[in-house]
């Protein structure tokens, strides 16, 4: 007797194993933002550089960055924060080893400085911290007020990322690459240059609707669809489309998916296949024990792990116990 | 005014709850790409608050290499499971290269601490005398250094020196080298070190000389004779101050084969034999050393009450047999007779089986014994004739003794090997021998004092070198294939333990375990000319890379000197007269051998040889006396010690 699970694989449903946490991506950035092709007429699926024979480009330069940051005090229920942001640039050149040629840090508190009481704030103010302003409408019960500390660190790094990529884009060699972990669109020079790419993991805004989308999110692997041009919240005009890395059955839909910007321009609808080949052979090394190994490019995991390495060992989640401390 | 270009670090401490720093033990990473290797020896620079101006010295025990991969299956994901992409990915892992390193040496020394986790340095040359201790005998007023090769390591070639205190006495003593064989390492570095001795040997010690026992092949035939050189091994003597010159003084002793007239050595080519003196001994010296010849089983104390006897009371005096018979025993031949009159008188006499309370079956195995060595040493010990020996109480400073015992039977290397270290020990205790310190080299060790096995006169002897040799001067050179198999107390007693290429399976044996894996390793494949040397100023056992000897190889000295055929008979006397005198006609020594006895000859021989005198051949003649007729001297039935009869109803 076929059960039930077997009925609806047998009408097309596809097994899966789903995994909230690594599924959604940034939730904050879901928006249904919609796209034009730019690329066929409607949402293709295509196959990569047959082979893969397309080698990945001897010089390129990978750029990632890290946030940390903990609540180091509390002025009333106000958190006060300290927060440290990094960003690096890893280069590969022949000998397929990864250094660093750009890397820049940023360590500073965050706190409602309106809300904070006289004495603290001008003790804060009078200590020469760097100290950046959480919007106030965020203050009332903890979880708000963290959340919008959390984003305050991540609009320094975002920040700190885009200022370091513009400075190595102009470093950048005749024939160098640069893969950027996030969105072009945040910066100009980066989404009108010919040789930067942008690598999305998370995939919280969706583009489209209907068929186009579950032709999109149930691409085969070392598959890409059309190129399109996304619309919504992009600061910048760039070209994107979605890269299949593994296989996704058997796992959740959005296993092995990559979103790739690259230069708004007809030339990136040329290359989309070949880039896209280059880019299915930084499968390996695989990223592990990263748990987003599967759309996580072994090169942007080295840049990471660069970064946590140096980055202050305070801000780590203490081992400690958590019990009272009695003469506190 | 020229800066100098501060060194670069190659390396950091790292330390981990698992792995954590001691004061014994620390771990450090370097890049993929370094120097750094098992031995390398490294210097490590506190720079945390408090650790300003602390210093650590450290060789590398152990290495380790490793990548970020979480598990191979992740490798064979990355290459969908096919071996040759595996190295197809456009990025190489994220590799470490960490290595172990044991303390040789923290400065200041207290308190002491564990390592800090600071900067890792290649070591230089004064950091490499730092690090072994070696600045408090390289320098001062009385320097006691003796090179013993280089440390290597990153383009570095440091000098490496024992200090003579304790590679001599008083302090320590002894050298044991351990190696397996066929690998020209253990002879080789003995033969170097000896020249370093012998170059660097401190004034205020004294005088020195070497005392070698050739055991196989010709080893040490050729140690006057120059050695074929590499620029390599010419600029490691420069830099550590050693001249590449053969020997100077060296004295060849290899007794005589069984026709008592050739020589039994390899060192018998025409231009080289005239170096070679006979050893040849007589009754007196084996009487002395009665010992060595029995074995347990012959122990008793009636046996040796009757040795004793016979060296106390018998032995170079007038002795009335008791018979009627009066007897002056210096030879083989006279002891003989003096049983054969004992054992006829008591025969005829009809009385009881004791004679001066020895029973005659006590007289009748030691007879034996005593009887056998002459049959079986034939060469060695001479049945009536002098003496030939080394030269007690006139060594030279800076000399070689060589004895070649190679061809030697195992009982009469025994009684050479007690019989020469007995003498050297007598020698040393009464300072009479010439120089103040001698080293004794033996090789195969393993059969001389083995772990198992008997215990042996000569196990004793070397076992009292090993334990009382250094306040005496006396120092041990032991060499072997298996460390293991030699008594633990001889090897223990070596100051200095010296180890070249290891059989895996003897690394394998207790004595090695703390060594690790990887000096295991090293030991397991060390090229030639490399050695492990512990030392009790190291801390850490450390390689080193010696030159080869400058001497003649045994085996490219038999072929550059072939070994002369056997001479006969007459052709062997002319050759050992010519030795004393070149003028000598060899028709002349002919016409006066010509139908005499060989003994006869042989003794005459022995005593012109022993006397050295101005005209040889005269003293020769002399020694000769007349022409004697054909027939047999009255009295004279045999000339030789008759070897032990099978058929003997003796009880033993």
């Amino acid at each position: 007797m076929r059960s039930w699970a077997d009925a609806i694989v047998a009408a097309g449903a596809v097994r899966a194993s789903h995994v909230p946490e690594e599924s959604l991506g940034r939730t904050e950035l879901s928006e249904v933002a919609g796209a034009e092709l730019v690329e066929d007429t409607e949402v293709r699926i295509h196959p990569l550089d047959p082979g893969g024979v397309i080698a990945p480009p001897a010089t390129a330069s990978f750029l990632d960055g890290i946030q940390r940051w903990k609540v180091t005090y509390y002025d009333g229920a106000v958190p006060i924060v300290r927060a440290y942001v990094a960003s690096a640039v890893r280069r590969r050149t022949g000998d397929r080893r990864l250094r660093v040629v750009g890397e820049t840090t940023r360590e500073f508190h965050a706190a409602a400085v309106a809300a904070l009481r006289p004495g603290v704030r001008a003790a804060l103010e009078a200590s020469g911290v760097d100290l950046v302003d959480v919007p106030q409408e965020a203050l009332g019960q903890p979880g708000p007020a963290l959340e919008a500390a959390r984003r305050a660190v991540e609009n320094a790094r975002v920040a700190l990322e885009k200022d370091l990529a513009e400075r190595h884009l102009a470093s950048l060699g005749a024939e160098e690459w640069f893969v950027v972990d996030g969105v072009l669109s945040e910066s100009a020079r980066l989404a009108g240059h010919p040789r930067a790419l942008g690598v999305i993991k998370s995939h919280g805004a969706q583009y489209f609707e209907g068929d186009a989308l579950t032709r999109a999110l149930t691409l085969p692997a070392l598959h890409r669809t059309s190129v399109f041009r996304p619309r919504g919240r992009a600061h910048h005009e760039v070209y994107s489309w979605y890269l299949r890395l593994w296989p996704w059955e058997g796992n959740d839909l959005l296993f092995g998916l990559l979103r790739v910007e690259a230069r708004a321009h007809p030339a990136t609808v040329t290359a989309a296949s070949g880039v896209s080949g280059w880019l299915a052979r930084e499968r390996a090394p695989v990223s592990t024990p990263d748990a987003r190994w599967d759309r996580l490019l072994y090169p942007i995991h080295d840049v990471e792990t660069y970064l946590r390495a140096r980055a202050p060992r305070d801000l780590l989640p203490s081992p400690a116990s958590r019990l009272p401390k009695a003469a506190s | 005014m020229i800066q100098k270009r501060a060194p670069e670090p190659v390396g950091r401490v790292v330390a981990t709850e698992l792995k954590p720093a001691t004061p014994h033990q620390f771990h450090f990473w370097t890049a993929t790409e370094t120097a750094i290797g098992i031995g390398a020896i490294v210097r490590v620079e506190g720079s945390g608050t408090g650790e300003e101006g602390r210093v650590v010295f450290g060789v590398v025990t152990d290495g380790f290499a490793y990548s970020d991969l979480a598990t191979p299956l992740h490798d064979v994901v990355g290459a969908d499971g096919d071996p040759a992409r595996a190295a197809d990915s456009p990025t190489v892992r994220q590799e470490i290269r960490l290595w172990t390193a044991a303390v040789l040496r923290q400065e200041p020394e207290e308190p002491l601490q564990p390592v800090p986790l600071g900067r890792v340095f290649v070591a230089t040359d004064p950091d490499v005398a730092r690090a072994l201790r070696m600045e408090t005998y390289l320098q001062g007023a009385t320097p006691t250094a003796i090179p013993v090769g280089l440390y290597t390591s990153g383009g570095l070639e440091a000098p490496v020196y024992l200090d003579a205190d304790f590679l001599h006495g008083p302090e320590a003593a002894h050298l044991n080298i351990s190696g397996v064989s066929g690998l020209a390492t253990k002879t080789s570095a003995v033969e170097f070190l000896l020249s370093s001795i012998f170059q660097h040997f401190p004034a205020h010690k004294g005088r020195i000389a070497a005392v070698c026992f050739n055991v196989k092949g010709p080893d040490l035939c050729f140690l006057d004779q120059p050695g074929s050189l590499d620029d390599a091994d010419r600029r490691r003597y420069e830099r550590l101050g050693v001249a590449p010159q053969p020997f100077r003084r060296v004295r060849y002793y290899a007794p005589f084969k069984a026709d008592g007239v050739n020589l039994n050595t390899l060192r018998t080519h025409p231009d080289l034999v005239g170096a070679v003196e006979p050893l040849v001994w007589g009754l007196q010296e084996v009487l002395d050393f009665a010992e060595v010849l029995l074995n347990r089983d012959d122990i008793d104390a009636k046996a040796d009450a009757f040795i004793d006897f016979l060296a106390d009371r018998v032995l170079n005096r007038e002795f009335d047999d008791g018979f009627g018979g009066t007897h002056r025993v210096q030879t083989f031949a006279d002891l003989d007779a003096l049983f054969r009159a004992i054992f006829d008188g008591l025969e005829l006499a009809g009385r009881s089986d004791m004679w001066r309370t020895h029973h005659i079956a006590t007289m009748r195995k030691v007879r034996n014994r005593l009887s056998n060595i002459s049959t079986r040493c034939k060469g060695l010990v001479t049945d009536d004739g002098p003496s030939n020996d080394l030269p007690w109480g006139a060594f030279e400073d800076r000399a070689v003794y060589v004895v070649d015992l190679a061809n030697v039977d195992p009982l009469g290397q025994d009684l050479v090997f007690a019989r020469v270290v007995s003498q050297l020990r007598e020698h040393l205790e009464r300072r009479d021998l010439g120089v103040e310190a001698v080293v004794v080299f033996v090789d195969e060790l393993n059969k001389y004092a083995p772990a198992d096995g008997p215990d042996t006169y000569v196990r004793k002897m070397l076992l009292d070198i090993s334990e009382r040799g250094r306040y005496l001067g006396l120092v041990l050179f032991g060499a072997e294939q298996f460390r293991s198999q030699v008594h633990r107390r001889v090897v223990g007693n070596a100051g200095t333990i010296v180890y070249g290429r290891m059989d895996y399976d003897e690394l394998a044996t207790p004595g090695y375990q703390v060594l690790s894996p990887a000096t295991k390793i090293k030991l397991a494949t060390l090229p030639i000319g490399e050695l492990m040397v512990r030392h009790p100023h190291f801390t850490q056992p450390i390689f080193v890379r010696f030159p080869r000897p400058a001497v003649l190889r045994g085996r490219d000295g038999v072929e550059r000197f072939p070994p002369a055929a056997d001479l006969p008979f007459a052709d062997a006397v002319v050759r050992q007269l010519l030795r004393l005198d070149r003028r000598i006609r060899p028709n002349a020594v002919h016409d006066l051998i010509v139908d005499r006895a060989p003994d006869d000859v042989r003794r005459a021989l022995a005593a012109t040889r022993r006397a050295r005198p101005e005209d040889p051949l005269a003293f020769f003649r002399r020694a000769l006396g007349a022409r004697v007729a054909a027939a047999e001297p009255a009295g004279r039935a045999r000339e030789a010690v008759p070897p032990l009869n099978p058929l003997s109803d003796e009880p033993y």
